[in-house]
């Protein structure tokens, strides 16, 4: 057994060696190079291959080198504030403008003038401070069964909490954070108390415990457990496009549409988004790459995978985006989203909505 | 005690950042609305899969080892293979297969014309079906010790009841079951402990659990100090479990002095009760471990799920097990030791191994990130390794110190009575008497280590450095974005990568017996 201890921790050491010699990040700074090469750390929550395709295409055409921690958006979070002022990140990408808020909140961004930014990403898709800028658009919607609703039915959240859909509604969980910036919106619109008596009403009218994930709840009305469906746009873009038969038909047997809060106050729409960290120090590299995510190119690899909006409006619509109906983004500032997070899960809680 | 130390250290250092940093505004929300609800369903879950554990466990424990039936060799290892599969993804495979538009639901609704609302169908998204979830992952902790007590019950006793005309079943409630309960607790309380500890499953079944409400403090009201205060609870709930355990061990006295070790030979069963036993294995095994392993490879050919380069996710998983396993074994392997000096040590030592295992890994992470804030270290090259396997040995030496003391545990005393007449002491005695006594357990501590550490998926998604993703951070990576489909090949990949451990550990557990 002695024997067997020995060589376990001998085996380990010897690992330990290998590895740390076979450290990818530091083979490549062994490397002889005169000029020593730019490098631009990206901390992202989005995981998606086409983005990677991207990110080896802004490689080659500037020289400098990408290191990308993927991990959720909250532990990079951490990590950024453990890290402090030696944190290695410049740069994160994060999807909805309430993890961004949350950055910015802690105090590790720093703002981006950039006159092509300002120009190509509206003001209703970048920070009032210009802390973070939008590079792609997605849109909370409802998904439901075209032979049970007319889309009238369903055209404001509020017809949600109406009696007649209970035991209709499937929607996930309220710790998720596109309940929570829809949750931002109501609060901001409605004061707290209205916005709590909402999600009561739709805790009352659902069809099952909140559970999954949105694909669930699209599939959950397919099998005939609910009518309606709350979701982003992109899942059910996605099961129209999958290439399984059984997701195919789960598309094609429901709807999606985009509601209102009232009549002509637009959506609630949301955005993956770009921010510039504090200890950022090449700030020149950060802005020639926020803005070839805003090229053509760069938005049709950002959406291609993920199904989002496209935020530059000349970009071509991924496949099957064009199935979402057109609507009208509503006016509220989306840093309202992040600040009224806390309060969002608070009221959830107290409305019983799991 | 240095060591006792360091493994404490990060979780020590969470739960001290969530006390000092004064109250957040969430807490008065939690501690008024949250926490009982969050308390009563974690116990819940936790009684009824320790219930169904031990429902599982004992009874097919007591066959293999006693008996002789069909596939009863095949069985005997097999029903280690849940072990290879993480919770959370056992969870996304049931799922799947129970969802109302899974293949189980779907082809009643076919058959029949009915509605989904019209017939009813066990609700998996209940405390009942997380509880299922966790036991049919975590019941091999059980099997294994119930095994091994069983196999290497003393003869004497067990032949005595037998000449004294004891029936098989009242041998079995009467003499076995009590003699062989201490252990078996040990390995109850591991999988509860490991079961507490769970998010994954709980939060994708959408169950509020103590490990939801602990993430949901820190992800949704961005309170990392909160979530640090009510991952004290789970440890709490812990460190009750052991105290609890090691009273009732303390009862009953089961060191066995008789020296005949030699396994009991098997009785056959007759063919109807041999098919019984045969049949249930099978159904056990079908749903533990088969049937969503299938499920999984099955969603994988469907949707034809093409793998980004996968090799280095593998070296770099397979890498961090191997030394993180070998540290913790380490770690282990001196508590265990040092905690046969006093009484007084060996619960401190276990009470401070249980903490890390039963707090969430993101609790340890959040308390490891605490750790490099207040030193001033930023978390890059080789000494982010470092840290990482730190973390790994603080979450998961329990998973190694609960079979070795048992094994301690099951020695009898004058074994170091004798050893010390002889003039052997100190380390002469380590590596003479003690280390080769406790071998089967350090074998089986060090394998159910590797195992941990290649599912581990919160520390290591807080703690990684750059290029060492593992297959559990990928797999997550895709489910979180709902890719299922995609998140089933790593997912496949990590199962598999536990196989070879457990296999090897169901060999020498198979091997032990024979001798």
């Amino acid at each position: 057994m002695l024997k067997t201890i020995q060589s376990l921790t001998s085996l380990g050491l010897l690992i330990g060696a290998v590895a740390a010699c076979s450290n990818p990040t530091e083979t490549a700074a062994t490397e002889p190079a005169a000029d020593p090469q730019k490098v631009l750390t990206i901390y992202s929550s989005r995981h998606y291959d086409s983005a990677k395709a991207l990110y080896a295409m802004f490689e080659e055409e500037t020289g400098a080198r990408l290191d990308v921690r993927e991990a959720g958006a909250s532990h990079l979070l951490e990590t950024m504030r453990a890290d402090g002022d030696q944190s290695p990140a410049d740069v994160i990408i994060a999807a909805d403008a309430g993890s961004l808020w949350r950055f910015k909140d802690a105090g590790l961004t720093q703002a981006l003038d950039s006159e092509t930014l300002n120009t190509t990403v509206p003001e209703s898709y970048r920070a009032s401070d210009n802390h973070w800028y939008g590079v792609a658009r997605r849109v909370r919607g409802i998904a439901y069964d075209p032979t049970r609703w007319n889309a009238e039915d369903l055209s404001k959240w509020d017809t949600l909490a109406l009696a007649d859909k209970t035991g209709e509604i499937c929607v996930r969980s309220s710790s998720n954070i596109y309940n929570l910036s829809l949750m931002g919106e109501l609060i901001h619109r409605y004061g707290e108390e209205a916005a709590q008596d909402w999600a009561t009403s739709i805790v009352s009218n659902m069809a099952r415990n909140p559970q999954g994930g949105d694909t669930d709840q699209i599939r959950a009305i397919a099998a005939g457990e609910c009518s309606i469906a709350i979701v982003n746009h992109y899942y059910w873009v996605r099961l129209g496009a999958s290439e399984s038969e059984a997701d195919q038909q789960v598309a094609a047997n429901t709807s999606f549409l985009v509601p209102e809060f009232v009549e002509g106050s637009g959506s609630h729409v949301n955005i993956t988004g770009l921010a510039v960290t504090k200890t950022a120090d090449d700030l020149e590299l950060v802005e020639q790459f926020a803005e070839f995510l805003l090229t053509e190119t760069g938005q049709s690899y950002i959406t291609r995978d993920t199904k989002e909006l496209p935020l530059l409006a000349s970009t071509p619509l991924p496949d099957g985006v064009d199935q979402v109906p057109t609507f009208t983004a509503s006016d509220t500032h989306l840093d309202v989203y992040g600040e009224n997070q806390a309060d969002a899960q608070r009221l959830f809680d107290l409305a019983g909505w799991n | 005690m240095l060591i006792v130390a360091l493994v404490g250290l990060p979780v020590m250092a969470a739960i001290l950042a969530g006390l000092t940093a004064g109250d957040g505004a969430t807490w008065d929300h939690i501690l008024q609305n949250r926490l009982l609800p969050y308390t009563m369903t974690t116990l819940l879950v936790l009684v009824l899969s320790g219930i169904i554990m031990l429902g599982i466990a004992v009874p097919i424990a007591w066959l293999i080892s006693q008996y002789e039936f069909p596939g009863r060799t095949v069985f005997s290892w097999a029903m280690i293979l849940p072990l290879a599969m993480p919770g959370y993804v056992m969870a996304y495979a049931w799922a799947d297969l129970m969802g109302v538009a899974g293949p189980l639901q779907s082809q009643i609704r076919d058959l029949t014309g009915l509605s989904a609302r019209d017939y009813w169908f066990p609700d998996l998204f209940t405390a009942p079906g997380l509880a299922f979830v966790l036991a049919s992952t975590l019941f091999p902790y059980v099997y294994i010790t119930a095994r091994a007590a069983f196999s290497m019950q003393s003869l004497t006793s067990l032949e005595a009841a037998r000449s004294l005309g004891a029936e098989p079943l009242e041998l079995f409630w009467r003499v076995a079951l009590p003699v062989a309960l201490p252990t078996i607790l040990g390995g109850l309380c591991l999988a509860l402990m490991e079961a507490a500890a769970d998010y994954g499953a709980a939060d994708f079944l959408g169950i509020q659990t103590l490990g939801v409400g602990i993430i949901r403090s820190w992800q949704s009201f961005g309170e990392p100090n909160t979530a640090a205060r009510l991952a004290l609870m789970l440890i709490l709930i812990a460190g009750t479990f052991l105290v609890a355990a090691r009273i009732f061990q303390g009862q009953r006295g089961t060191q066995q002095t008789s020296s005949r070790w030699r396994t009991p030979t098997r009785t056959p069963l007759s063919p109807f009760a041999a098919f019984g036993a045969t049949a249930l294995c099978a159904v056990i095994l079908l749903i533990c471990f088969t049937a969503p392993a299938f499920r999984l490879v099955w969603l994988a050919v469907e949707t034809s799920a093409r793998a980004v380069d996968l090799w280095p996710l593998v070296r770099s998983t397979l890498i961090l097990g191997m030394i993180g396993a070998a540290m913790a074994f380490l770690a282990a392997l001196v508590f265990s030791l040092s905690s046969k000096r006093s009484e007084t040590l060996r619960l401190t030592t276990r009470i401070v191994a249980a903490a890390g295992y039963a707090a969430p890994g993101a609790v340890l992470g959040l308390g490891a990130l605490f750790i490099l804030r207040e030193t001033g270290q930023a978390l890059s090259g080789a000494g982010a390794i470092g840290f990482l396997i730190w973390i790994y040995v603080s979450r998961f030496t329990s998973a190694g110190v609960e079979p070795i003391q048992a094994t301690l545990a099951r020695l009898p005393k004058n074994l170091d009575l004798a050893a010390q007449s002889l003039g052997s002491s100190g380390l002469r005695q380590l590596i003479r008497v003690d280390l080769p006594l406790i071998a089967p357990g350090a074998f089986a501590a060090a394998l159910i280590l590797f195992v941990e550490i290649l599912k581990e998926l919160p520390a290591t998604l807080m703690l990684r450095p750059f290029g060492w993703d593992t297959l559990a951070v990928q797999a997550h990576a895709y489910a979180t974005d709902e890719r299922l489909a995609q998140a089933t090949l790593p997912s496949l990949l990590i199962v598999l990568a536990g196989l070879a451990p457990v296999l090897l550990l169901s060999w020498r557990l198979g091997h032990t017996e024979r001798t």
